[in-house]
């Protein structure tokens, strides 16, 4: 091989080299995969929590959920303090399950109704109640006495219809990146509360009021059961509610989070509403046996800033009714 | 003729080689950032059934006089079985989870006394029963539907073949304890099963083993990734609870093999090697958090003690535990 020869084939080899990176770099997706054109810009998850009212906790017991929940947010100052007049207020349900309300797999709908009540007491021009159940949510939200509840309360029931969902990515979580949201129902709202029933899970550990917000999740998030501990920190940082409910009337000790007997239940008669999500998981915890230091999630959560572990420190209203 | 190359060329040919393995290695880093976005909804959108599921058996055929179809049969697969099961999917796929078949039934004109019945196809009656044995209710009552099954005031557990079933009953009201085990007996008369031993369950020494605590781990038995299909069982020795484990393995030196590396897996993780007691030759004990493990291997079974409190009491169940595995030559 003489030099002209060389320099031929270098060139040729050049620009061969050229073309496919100029092929890769022409067809390279820089945004990735979508979902669909519905889904169009990505959202945020507005922050709905209260600075002004700090991290507070009230634990009540009792076996009446219109009581105890009653009792637990007037201790925190009264419903009131966290709904104004006008106020438009979504209530985040467990409705994974079309399983009836005595298997306490979901939200309970008499709690559901006192909330939605209270709300609407307080000023709320609208109440809204929603979930992303994904396998048949009308059963769900039927069977589970959810739907009913709402309705005789005066709220609004928001199914996950397609074209609800919307694509987020959450600043500092882990897998939260380019994921759909169930959007709709959190659209124009100006207050979040979650209601959340205390669980056994058989993934977690326990599903409580941070694991709720699992719901609006869309997607294929089954996979994110690989990394439950970090999805549910991830969820817990996406979403700073006004207020999280965490109803210990009956937990679900075994079998969760479907449960599917009595048997599985236990009445442990503890109504948990804080401010702090965190807070309320790690009091909840302990209704499973448990301490917080057992559930990765809520240490995990706690380090990042969400809320406290540490419940105590908030020095909790304790009350008892009935 | 061949001719060495000039300093130029050797100089390309480098840095060509260098691009390479720097495209390489980012490719192999970029791997790592995994992104769970990037799976599309429909990517993982499995078939209705698997293909390796039984024949789909109908519910309906199976349901007793006075119980009419509330709702239509759904089918699930393994992509989908978390969209009917949320978290508790992950225990079923474990366990080689195949088709969940369910569907509503109410009493006849009456909708609001209902009940749900989950089919689960596991492709064996050995993953069945590890399904049926994790979640078995402590107060849970026996009834005479096979081997393994029992009711709860409002509910239906059991294993048929490689199926196992649920039929969850809390809005059926009054009539839920005749109902039930007629559903139970449909199945069993009208759905064709295939069975397989478990030999292990013969196994476990019967003093003072309290026999319906009787499990089957399918995966990650107590934390450790190699354990697969361990069989547990629980023992009440004195005033101490003790649960003692048994695991077939293919040969007598895969046994042993997996004996040493769940020793050295209590090692690594806080355990202190601790000298086992006369006529435990052969038996590694390591004590960890204040609980002891015993673990041997004998022929091809793999068995030990789990988690006990109590050394003297631990290390009597292995005793027998050894003499029984020895007696019947595994």
């Amino acid at each position: 091989m003489d030099r002209r020869d060389f320099l031929r084939r270098a060139a040729k080899a050049g620009i061969s080299i050229a073309a496919a990176g100029s092929l890769s770099l022409w067809l390279h997706d820089r945004v990735g995969p979508g979902r669909g054109e519905e889904e169009g810009e990505l959202v945020r998850v507005p922050d709905f929590s209260l600075p002004e009212i700090g991290r507070r906790i009230a634990i009540v017991t009792g076996t009446n959920r219109r009581e105890t929940v009653g009792r637990a947010i007037e201790a925190l100052g009264g419903m009131e303090v966290f709904i104004k007049k006008g106020d438009r207020v979504l209530l985040k349900v467990n409705a994974a399950f079309a399983s009836p309300p005595t298997l306490s797999a979901t939200t309970n709908p008499e709690l559901l109704a006192e909330v939605a009540g209270l709300c609407l007491k307080a000023g709320a021009v609208s109440v809204a109640v929603s979930d992303n159940p994904i396998n048949d949510p009308v059963s769900c939200f039927t069977l589970s006495g959810i739907a009913e509840a709402a309705r005789s309360a005066g709220a609004k029931v928001m199914l996950p219809a397609e074209g609800a969902f919307r694509t987020t990515t959450v600043p500092g979580s882990t897998l939260l990146r380019g994921w759909p949201i169930l959007w709709e129902p959190l659209r124009g709202i100006t207050k979040l509360i979650g209601l959340a029933p205390v669980k056994n899970h058989h993934r977690s550990g326990a599903s409580m009021a941070m694991k709720n917000w699992y719901g609006l999740l869309g997607g294929r998030r089954n996979i994110f059961h690989q990394d439950i501990n970090t999805i549910i920190k991830d969820l817990a940082l996406m979403v700073r509610p006004t207020l999280v409910i965490l109803d210990g009337t009956t937990t679900m000790m075994t079998n969760g989070p479907t449960g599917g007997s009595l048997a599985d239940l236990k009445q442990t008669n503890t109504m948990i509403v804080s401010t702090d999500q965190v807070a309320a998981d790690a009091c909840g915890a302990t209704l499973l046996g448990m301490t917080p230091a057992d559930l990765p999630f809520i240490t995990r959560a706690a380090a990042a800033g969400i809320g406290t572990a540490e419940f105590e420190s908030l020095r909790p209203v304790r009350l008892s009714v009935g | 003729m061949a001719r060495t190359p000039g300093k130029t060329e050797t100089l390309i040919g480098y840095a060509i080689l260098l691009l390479l393995v720097v495209t390489a290695g980012s490719l192999f880093l970029t791997q790592f950032r995994y992104n769970a976005a990037v799976l599309t909804p429909n990517a993982l959108q499995p078939e209705s059934s698997s293909p390796s599921a039984a024949p789909r058996p109908d519910l309906r055929a199976l349901a007793p006089e006075g119980l009419v179809a509330l709702s239509q049969p759904e089918t699930f697969g393994p992509e989908t079985l978390s969209e009917k099961i949320d978290g508790k999917a992950e225990l079923y796929l474990a366990a080689g989870f195949v088709q969940l078949l369910t569907q509503r039934f109410s009493r006849k004109g009456n909708p609001q006394a209902w009940l749900e019945f989950f089919l689960y196809d596991m492709g064996s009656s050995k993953n069945a029963f590890a399904v049926y044995s994790v979640q078995r209710r402590e107060d849970g009552q026996r009834i005479d539907l096979g081997d393994f099954a029992y009711t709860t005031e409002d509910a239906l557990f059991f294993v048929h073949g490689q199926y196992y079933a649920e039929v969850i009953a809390p809005a059926l009201g009054k009539g839920a304890a005749e109902i039930l085990p007629a559903l139970g007996r449909g199945v069993v008369e009208k759905v064709k099963a295939s069975r397989e031993g478990m030999a292990e369950l013969a196994l476990f020494p019967a003093e003072h083993l309290k026999r319906e605590t009787i499990s089957l781990l399918a995966a990650d038995a107590f934390g450790f990734d190699r354990f697969r299909s361990v069989f547990t069982a629980q023992y009440t020795m004195g005033d101490t609870e003790l649960t003692a484990f048994l695991s077939q393995q293919a040969r007598p030196a895969e046994a042993a093999e997996l004996a040493a590396a769940y020793h050295q897996f209590l090692l690594n993780n806080g355990g202190k090697e601790v000298k086992p007691g006369p006529g435990l030759s052969g038996v590694r004990m390591v004590e960890l958090f204040g609980t002891y493990e015993l673990v041997f291997s004998q022929g091809s079974m793999l068995a030990g003690v789990h988690g006990a409190e109590k050394r003297e009491a631990a290390e009597q169940l292995a005793r027998v535990l050894k003499q029984r595995l020895s007696g019947v030559g595994t």
